[in-house]
């Protein structure tokens, strides 16, 4: 049984439908990543399974049981990590996680004793006594990712927990749920990061406009292009019209096409070389071939005709 | 409930985290408090002036020593020769006074003006030296009575007289209408309501639009917190905020200032507590309805001033017209500044302020109410 359902969820904002009939699943132990960009419904998804809004259709399921039917219950078993950077700046990382362990339902001093065992695994025991606001931007995200953590949550939504830090921060803390997810906790995350979906994430759901388009392991993924590799010819692109190239359409599949660039994939288990003979054949001048493996970005753009990072 | 105190808890320390913090609910008003009292005072307190009369006694026998007492009981104070400057006014008692008032000749005292002296208290010194003369005449026929003529040069005779309880004594009070509160009883009481209102409405609307921008409430939201215990901790914050600075004042008002609280000092408290549950519960609507720290600053802060001049914190309501009485009563302001002159200026007993108290809860039950109906995270 899976620990979080959602199913079907819908949710508009006025005219505009910012999430549309996304369902998905993630087992305990399991780290689920939700890939789109900015304005995909990430956040609207989240926030309907955090209880912050009622699905206007759909359901949430928390641990086999409805979330509206005890929102208090689900609340109880879950941790949120907000993208923005929730915490009381003025007081100390110590006292944000003490109190927001009491939030969760700790004693003050079970609070206490959890507020320092997470100081210690996010390195933060040293500037554990000074007021936040005088921390750099990675160590507040440790701290705002310590915030969720206090009652050990079985359910952890992460809302794109490292917006806005160095690569070395992003390291730290990507290492760092990566620890939660080998302890068993289920861990929803988004992100409109390729790398942390690649690097971390089990399986993948992409998002765009509000619906689910593909989900499953970054394997899976790469398969709906036709296998493990891409063909990216570059050089004058401009007039070249694959349909008018004989056969082309049977052997290849078109991911990409711009004036300079074309991405392609071969169809079924061919050799590559033999792919690359056919391309440095066509009627084009193309000036570079090369082959690489396919990324989420070509499986985004397979998918919605643009650039994840556009 | 357990969360309501945590929430309640964790406010007031973040409160206390800021420096403008101390400044507005501790110096500010302070000042404020000082500078209303002493402008409201009037040139001197008006309980018990005592203007500064030069006395030249040229009189070694008892009477004269005796008529100077008498100045004194009388609300003077005497002043020396070698201090000239300080007199008001002047009295030069002769020589043979003494000798002449047993001898039952008349005797000249003169009355002068001291240089450099304005009318000031002119007119109330010599009602007063009229007075001595008088209640000298009254011990002189009592002597005279009770010892027969020896005892006239008799002191400790004269003496025994002028310290015996009177017969008939006059109890004033001011008839028909209550005595205006003046001084620090009126600036303490005026500055507290005001900046309990200002204070609670501003920070706490202030504090809670911050909480919404930076996504505080909405982390508070996601845990096991219900909405209710939400607002009503960050009530009981801004009660506790207020509570701190109820202490202040009143502690200041009463160590600092010399204001007597009256013996209903349970009474003042549970006012001011009351009322800063209802200036705490408007805080949280206007941080409910308003959306932006600016407007929620700019809106309380124009509000919060009306309230107060309309409420009497600036003046008294006993010498404003009617249509401003009304006023006033339409706002909590008005009521908690009633119930506190009741019982600070004009000694009222608890019975006196269950009716504003009464009116004070209503209106923080509605103001919580729509506090509770507006609240969003």
């Amino acid at each position: 049984m899976p620990f979080l359902h959602a199913h079907r969820l819908g949710k508009s904002f006025g005219e505009v439908r910012a999430v549309d009939g996304v369902s998905f699943e993630v087992q305990a132990g399991e780290l689920y990543g939700l890939l789109g960009p900015n304005g995909a419904g990430k956040t609207t998804t989240i926030s309907m399974i955090a209880g912050l809004l009622k699905p206007d259709a759909g359901e949430v399921t928390v641990d086999g049981t409805p979330f509206w039917s005890d929102p208090q219950r689900a609340k109880r078993i879950m941790g949120v990590v907000p993208q923005e950077l929730a915490l009381y700046e003025e007081l100390t990382a110590r006292e944000n996680l003490e109190f927001w362990g009491r939030m969760a339902g700790l004693t003050p001093r079970d609070a206490r004793q959890r507020a320092g065992e997470l100081l210690a695994a996010l390195s933060l025991t040293d500037r554990a006594r000074d007021a936040v606001k005088t921390y750099s931007g990675g160590m507040k995200r440790r701290v705002n990712l310590g915030c969720a953590l206090l009652h050990h949550p079985k359910l952890l939504l992460l809302d794109e927990p490292t917006v806005g830090i160095d690569p070395q921060a992003r390291l730290n803390i990507l290492e760092f749920i990566r620890g939660l997810r080998a302890n068993g906790t289920a861990i929803l995350y988004t992100t409109h990061y390729l790398e942390e979906a690649e690097t971390l994430c089990q399986r993948i759901g992409i998002i765009d406009h509000g619906r689910l388009l593909a989900e499953g392991t970054l394997g899976e993924l790469q398969e709906r292009l036709g296998g493990d590799r891409l063909f990216v010819l570059e050089g004058d692109l401009s007039g070249a019209q694959p349909d008018a190239w004989p056969g082309f359409r049977e052997r290849f599949r078109v991911i990409q096409q711009a004036e300079k660039q074309l991405v392609v994939a071969a169809v079924g288990q061919r050799d590559p070389s033999d792919c690359l003979k056919e391309l440095l054949a066509l009627p084009v001048r193309a000036e570079n071939v090369t082959l690489k493996r396919p990324s989420l970005n070509d499986v985004f753009l397979q998918l919605t005709g643009r650039d994840l990072r556009e | 409930m357990r969360r309501i105190l945590d929430i309640g808890h964790n406010d007031l320390r973040v409160f206390f985290k800021s420096k403008t913090a101390y400044v507005w609910l501790f110096i500010v008003p302070f000042a404020f408090v000082y500078f209303m009292g002493f402008a409201s005072r009037g040139p001197g307190d008006p309980a018990n002036p005592r203007p500064p009369l030069l006395v030249e006694n040229l009189d070694t026998n008892f009477l004269g020593r005796i008529f100077l007492d008498e100045l004194g009981a009388q609300g003077m104070a005497i002043v020396d020769p070698t201090n000239r400057a300080a007199a008001e006014r002047g009295l030069r008692i002769p020589a043979d006074f003494t000798q002449r008032v047993l001898n039952h000749q008349q005797s000249k005292v003169e009355f002068f003006e001291t240089e450099g002296s304005g009318a000031g208290n002119a007119a109330m010194i010599e009602l007063r030296v009229v007075r001595a003369l008088i209640a000298i005449n009254s011990h002189l026929i009592e002597v005279a009575t009770q010892h027969g003529e020896s005892g006239l040069t008799d002191e400790a005779a004269f003496r025994a007289v002028m310290h015996a309880p009177n017969p008939v004594n006059l109890n004033a009070h001011f008839a028909g209408r209550k005595p205006v509160p003046s001084g620090f009883n009126f600036s303490l009481p005026g500055n507290l309501v005001m900046y309990l209102m200002m204070n609670l409405l501003i920070f706490g609307g202030a504090a809670l639009a911050g909480e919404r921008r930076n996504g505080v409430l909405r982390r508070l939201a996601v845990h096991p917190v219900r909405r209710g215990e939400l607002v009503m901790g960050k009530i009981y914050g801004l009660m506790l905020l207020g509570a701190v600075q109820i202490a202040f004042f009143l502690a200041v008002g009463k160590f600092v200032f010399g204001v007597n609280l009256g013996a209903n000092l349970p009474a003042v408290t549970l006012t001011l507590l009351v009322f800063a549950w209802v200036a705490g519960s408007l805080g949280v609507l206007a941080g409910s309805v308003l959306k932006a720290e600016d407007r929620v600053v700019g809106v309380c802060v124009l509000a919060s001033l009306a309230m107060a001049a309309l409420g009497g914190c600036w003046w008294p309501l006993e010498i404003a017209p009617d249509a401003l009485k009304v006023i006033a009563h339409c706002l909590p302001t008005g009521w908690a500044l009633d119930a506190l002159h009741q019982l600070i200026s004009f000694g009222s007993g608890f019975g006196a302020v269950v009716k504003p108290l009464a009116v004070l809860l209503v209106f923080g039950g509605v103001a919580n109410l729509l506090a509770a109906r507006f609240f969003r995270v």
